[in-house]
């Protein structure tokens, strides 16, 4: 192979996209599609089995250190290794379903969260499970610089160095200010349980529904069922014998690995090639419902004029078809946005009205604010599947109104490999991952975040500050009034959220029931 | 020359030319667009969380202290540490050249006989239809980008006919060979383009070979068909075949990447496929350099064959 150029950039860029385009026709097609998997058939769960799943890996660079690896893989190992604290669900009485901890308290002042453990909690070695092992799962992050942010956010809300441990199950947490939505932000599902001090070597005990045979970095990893993981309902999962997740990191790589029957279930399925699964009787197709959903949104660069005339950015939110974005890249499978992040998290602000598609007000807006005619280039990249395409909707949807605008399209990984320079962008291309609404302002928007570009209203701060240090009434009118003021003057345009697609065969069940749907779970998963 | 200034000589070429292509490894990677620092530390970092991860990752030194350093790394083995997962860059490569050159091993012996029989075939028989039919089929091949040759093969031999797996999965705890329906396909793939290129080559070097006194000389007397061709034109034609094929097999090592992509195979293209996207600059440094290392080598033993083979080297000084 040739050192590494721009031509080999160009070549891995359009090497993708052939495979895109040419992999779709490999999948032979018709018809089946179950938006909301179904759980384990009636009566008692068939036990054994091994469950071959294919993810989006990171080659052979993956570790079985969470807190560094970001991709699905990572992600979906980790929670089938380390017990989770718990995850969200709207049904129960927090808002969470807890997985480790019974309970967690919070005081009257919102400054105090005691989180209570499960009784007889031991790891894969005998040894206990303590709260000890949770507060450094929590803390040891936020001093490790290759940390993923994700991981490092519990340590801007709560006071790690004031942490008490008051016996091997109870922890005392206290916040760095009020904080109301506090068990929302543990128990999100991604945040598990690791030994204390662990080097996350193969060899170190685990706490999860599975145990740790095999790990081959970049291929992908053999597990089997931990028969002392009992503290989840039902009692008698995990069900699965074994988990085989494979590395797989193109996305028609995974159709075609399951179309060949080389596994039995697909993550992460581009819009073409989950639209032709859906064809085809022999597989099931799934489509993660609102708030497991991602924004595929534009943000506009408050450092660039126009943008600072809200006019103008108002016009550019009109100016996209929102409807045709989903019915055209999504082919329907896909959730109109408005301009707000996170749609189905409770702190989302459902009751602010949709967003118009309203190209002629566009214009007039454009008009008045001297901008009719503007040049401005869209810079995007396939970071995520239907990035570019929806872009390039976009793109068209702002020529119809008048703006002279262009899209610049940049190979794989390139968007967000230099921030600085992302940030510098007059209107640039960006995807969200689900996180409850207001956590997510604090974390990358508000306090002159540079992924804001530009927008700085300590007002919407403050309210975001006091929606989650408030609750009831309180709470819920600030963080209101503080999506009112986005809605109105933000510079983001939110207009798709897509779903995260997996296929699988129909014997497998029970995977939507492990909740943290955008990375599947399978400790209550069945085979068939 | 004796054999000992000739290796000599060649083995001061090889470090010379692999010094060089070090260094332009080295700064093509600098010259990429973007930085390690925003890949670790995540668009929400600060500018002082930017340092602290720049400072961790010694990006804070200046670039020629860094190339110094890689390189020096690079002479003991070490060439650093990949960003993603932490784990050093030489045992990365370590786990996945094995498999790459399992399969340009294996397209290796698709291609020689197969570009030999072809290109004495078509060189033999110089303007007449054989060597158009040939000349015209392999430039058709040759024509078509790997990933189109390799999604016409998944095609026809995996989604029609069901013969070969889809994807290249390597069985955990078990290596390629475990289960060798995996290799097919790449193989075959990799070995396609291989033959392409070689059949032109040796056709070019049988058809000089083929219109050569001795040769006529030898038809005249009557020695025609497989024995013309394996007496009298194929001895001639084997040491420029044989440099040939060690530039096919730097071709075949560098046709991994689009390869092992199309067909997950967990190799060294691959890997340096999500190296590029995960701005793993020391992993796309180190693979890229360990690639022009393998080039180097196959040309160099190629070179050492043909001279062995060449039935001039006795009457030379």
């Amino acid at each position: 192979m040739e050192p590494l150029t721009r031509r080999t950039l160009l070549r891995t860029g359009l090497l993708t996209a052939a495979t895109a385009v040419a992999g779709t026709a490999l999948l032979t097609g018709c018809g089946s599609n179950d938006r909301a998997q179904a759980p384990a058939a009636g009566g008692t769960p068939r036990r054994g089995g091994t469950l071959r799943a294919a993810f989006a890996g990171a080659g052979a660079g993956e570790t079985l250190n969470h807190f560094v690896g970001g991709t699905a893989l990572d992600m979906v190992r980790a929670r089938a290794l380390h017990a989770t604290l718990g995850d969200l669900d709207p049904t129960a009485p927090d808002g969470v379903r807890y997985g480790v901890l019974e309970a967690i308290e919070v005081d009257a002042e919102l400054r105090a969260y005691t989180l209570r453990l499960r009784r007889g909690l031991t790891f894969g070695d005998g040894s206990a499970l303590t709260v000890r092992d949770v507060l450094w799962s929590l803390s040891s992050p936020a001093d490790d610089p290759a940390s993923l942010p994700v991981y490092k956010n519990p340590a801007s809300t709560f006071d790690f160095a004031g942490a008490r441990v008051e016996d091997d199950h109870t922890l005392v947490l206290p916040t760095l200010a009020p904080v109301a939505d506090g068990r929302l932000l543990l128990c999100q599902g991604n945040y598990l349980v690791v030994k204390e001090n662990s080097d996350f070597s193969p060899n170190v005990a685990t706490s999860g529904p599975f145990r740790l045979v095999e790990f081959a970095p970049g291929e992908g990893c053999l597990l089997e069922r931990n028969e002392e993981f009992s503290h989840q309902e039902p009692a008698d999962a995990p069900y699965l014998d074994g988990l085989e997740l494979r590395s797989l990191p193109d996305s028609e790589a995974r159709a075609g690995a399951l179309t060949g029957g080389q596994v039995d279930f697909a993550h992460d399925l581009s819009p073409v090639t989950a639209r032709t699964l859906r064809e085809d009787a022999r597989f099931t197709v799934t489509s993660t419902e609102p708030p497991y959903v991602s924004g595929l949104f534009f943000r506009m660069n408050l450092a660039h004029e126009p943008f600072q005339d809200n006019r103008v950015r108002t016009a550019f939110k009109l100016a996209a078809d929102r409807q045709a974005m989903v019915d055209s890249v999504f082919f329907g499978d896909a959730t109109v946005g408005n301009d707000l992040l996170s749609p189905g998290f409770p702190d989302y602000a459902a009751q602010i009205e949709q967003r118009a598609f309203d190209p002629d007000q566009a214009r007039r807006l454009l008009r008045e604010a001297g901008a009719d005619g503007m040049r401005v280039t869209l810079t995007t990249g396939p970071e995520t599947p239907g990035m570019v395409e929806v872009a390039t909707l976009y793109v068209e949807n702002l020529v119809a109104v008048g703006v002279d605008a262009r899209l610049e399209e940049l190979p794989a990984g390139q968007l967000f490999a230099d921030y600085p320079a992302y940030a510098r962008l007059p209107l640039a291309a960006s995807y969200s991952v689900p996180t409850p609404a207001l956590p997510l302002y604090q974390m990358s928007y508000g306090g002159q975040n540079p992924a804001a570009l530009g927008w700085d209203r300590p007002d919407v701060d403050e309210l975001v500050a006091t929606a989650r240090g408030t609750s009831g009434a309180e709470s819920a009118e600030a963080g209101l009034a503080a999506q009112r003021v986005l809605w109105e003057e933000g510079n983001t345009i939110a207009p798709v959220f897509k779903p995260f697609t997996t296929a699988h065969v129909p014997g497998v069940a029970g995977v939507a029931d492990d909740l943290f749907a955008q990375f599947p779970g399978f400790s209550r998963a069945t085979l068939s | 020359m004796s054999w000992g200034a000739f290796l000599l000589r060649r083995a001061v070429a090889l470090a010379l030319t692999l010094a060089a292509l070090s260094t332009l490894v080295f700064w093509a990677t600098e010259l990429l667009p973007g930085d390690a620092v925003s890949a670790v530390a995540g668009p929400s970092a600060t500018e002082a969380e930017r340092a602290a991860v720049r400072a961790e990752l010694g990006l804070d030194r200046d670039v020629l202290t860094r190339y110094l350093e890689w390189l020096g790394g690079a002479l003991r083995g070490d060439l650093g540490t990949g960003y993603t997962g932490a784990r050093p860059v030489a045992e990365l490569i370590a786990d996945r050249l094995p498999h790459s050159l399992l399969l340009a091993g294996l397209a290796l012996l698709v291609t020689v006989p197969v570009s030999l029989l072809l290109g004495l075939l078509a060189g033999g028989r110089a303007g007449r239809r054989a060597d158009r039919a040939v000349s015209a089929g392999v430039l058709l091949v040759a024509g078509l980008p790997e990933f189109v040759l390799a999604t016409v093969l998944l095609w026809l031999l995996a989604a029609e006919a069901g013969l070969f797996p889809r994807v290249s999965l390597v069985p955990l705890g078990g290596g390629p060979l475990a289960t060798p329906e995996i290799l097919v396909l790449p193989v075959l793939t990799l070995a396609a383009s291989g033959v392409a290129v070689g059949t032109r080559l040796v056709r070019a070097a049988a058809a000089e070979v083929a219109a050569a006194p001795w040769v006529e000389a030898a038809r005249l007397r009557g020695v025609s068909g497989a024995r013309l061709a394996a007496r009298h034109v194929l001895p001639g034609a084997l040491a420029p075949a044989v440099q040939a094929f060690g530039l096919v097999t730097g071709a075949l090592v560098g046709g991994a990447i689009v390869v092992e992509t199309v067909f997950g195979y967990p190799g060294i293209g691959l890997e340096l496929q999500q190296a590029v996207a995960h701005r793993d600059i020391p992993l796309v440094q180190g693979i890229a350099l360990v690639l022009c290392a393998c080039t180097l080598v196959a040309v160099l033993l190629a070179d050492v064959a043909a001279r062995a083979l060449d039935p001039r080297r006795g009457s030379r000084p």
